[in-house]
């Protein structure tokens, strides 16, 4: 597997990464067309700033602790079912972002193969963040498909629920922040 | 004088839709083939499939998120989406405390008598306020957290095993509320019928 293809399934082989995704891409799923481009934007924003941060050396963080975070706000607001300000709207998924990207070490040696692998992050999980989102507005919009927002909100508890237990565990293990 | 077999036999339906002889009944069963709770056994492999197979192979675990989530549904709305969202979360706090190594009396009782009456409220077609359905779903809902929380094996991978067991436990919770409502179980004004949303954010300044 080449370092592109690496980077392109990393988003997608972290169970916390998928977690921040799935709660902010129903999140942004819920909100109008004008807030879900926002959203959209700041999350392409943020992580090509992690990004840029891993690439010019910046070591380890807590930025898997703040995705967590992150997770179990979005989680949470997803099952409150309200819609959000368009500050809220850029500044929770451009959060989200940074710390996906800055949680996204490459693991190579090669300068060549980790710039190929930190791209194809970048790529993946905005593509990932894509459709979840696509795919919540589209079921939200259908007429007949009501239960799936209902479906919609009960993945959100359960996604803050999932956070908040591994917040926990990371405090009770000295791992927290 | 000769027993009239037959007329018993058609009184039998009328006395079966006597609640109080159903829970006379349920509770006689219960204690004639009662065996002990299944829900912890006190070995799970870490990682992604032990949490997803964890709550599984603990049967009083099952009925109640079972029942949870028919009860909401049946209650219908806002019951219908407050229910399975309560139970999670506070079952996530109820996991916390057992984390952080907060003891709980009479945990796997309790988790036994949330099945029994769980699945009681929904046998019964009870109709209690929502506070009482939600404080009384919340309860069990700590002890069943708190089991896990203390159980969780050391070593494991943290996130994919709490992800698995709390994916594997709303599988079996969530889908019913949201399936009945596809079923077209939901009374007409049910809020999976499209809720209104607000026009602002709550805590937002107008």
């Amino acid at each position: 597997m080449n370092g592109f293809v690496a980077g392109l399934l990393h988003p997608l082989a972290l169970p916390a990464h998928v977690l921040a995704l799935l709660a902010l891409g129903l999140l942004i799923g819920r909100q109008t067309a004008r807030r879900r481009i926002v959203s959209l934007a700041a999350f392409v924003i943020g992580v090509a700033a992690g990004l840029t941060a891993i690439a010019s050396g910046v070591g380890q963080t807590s930025a898997g602790d703040v995705l967590l975070a992150g997770a179990f706000a979005n989680g949470a607001l997803v099952a409150m079912d309200r819609p959000l300000p368009t500050l809220a709207c850029a500044l929770l998924p451009a959060i989200a972002g940074v710390a996906l990207g800055l949680d996204s070490p490459p693991e190579a040696i090669s300068i060549a193969v980790a710039t190929a692998m930190l791209l194809g992050t970048g790529l993946g999980a905005s593509l990932a963040l894509a459709v979840i989102v696509a795919g919540t507005s589209y079921t939200a919009s259908v007429g007949d498909w009501n239960w799936c927002r209902l479906g919609g909100r009960i993945l959100g508890s359960w996604i803050a629920a999932s956070a908040v237990l591994v917040l926990a565990l990371r405090f009770a293990r000295g791992q927290l922040f | 004088m000769p027993v009239d077999h037959a007329a018993r036999l058609r009184s039998v339906p009328s006395l079966l839709m006597d609640r109080w002889r159903a829970v006379t009944a349920a509770a006689a069963s219960i204690l004639l083939f009662a065996v002990p709770a299944l829900a912890h056994t006190g070995s799970s492999a870490g990682g992604f499939v032990g949490g997803f197979a964890h709550p599984l192979f603990g049967p009083d675990h099952v009925v109640a998120m079972v029942a949870v989530g028919l009860w909401g549904a049946f209650l219908g709305p806002p019951a219908i989406w407050l229910l399975p969202i309560l139970f999670p979360l506070v079952m996530a706090f109820g996991g916390v405390v057992g984390i952080l190594g907060v003891p709980l009396p009479g945990v796997e009782t309790a988790i036994a008598m949330s099945a029994v009456v769980l699945g009681s409220m929904v046998a019964l077609a009870a109709r209690p306020p929502l506070w009482i359905a939600a404080l009384l779903v919340g309860v069990f809902a700590i002890f069943h957290g708190h089991a896990h929380g203390t159980e969780l094996p050391p070593g494991a991978d943290i996130v994919a095993y709490s992800v698995g067991s709390w994916l594997q436990r709303d599988c079996s919770t969530s889908p019913v509320s949201p399936l009945v409502c596809l079923r077209g179980g939901a009374p007409a004004a049910s809020p999976c019928a499209r809720p209104a949303v607000p026009s602002r954010w709550p805590a937002w300044p107008s």
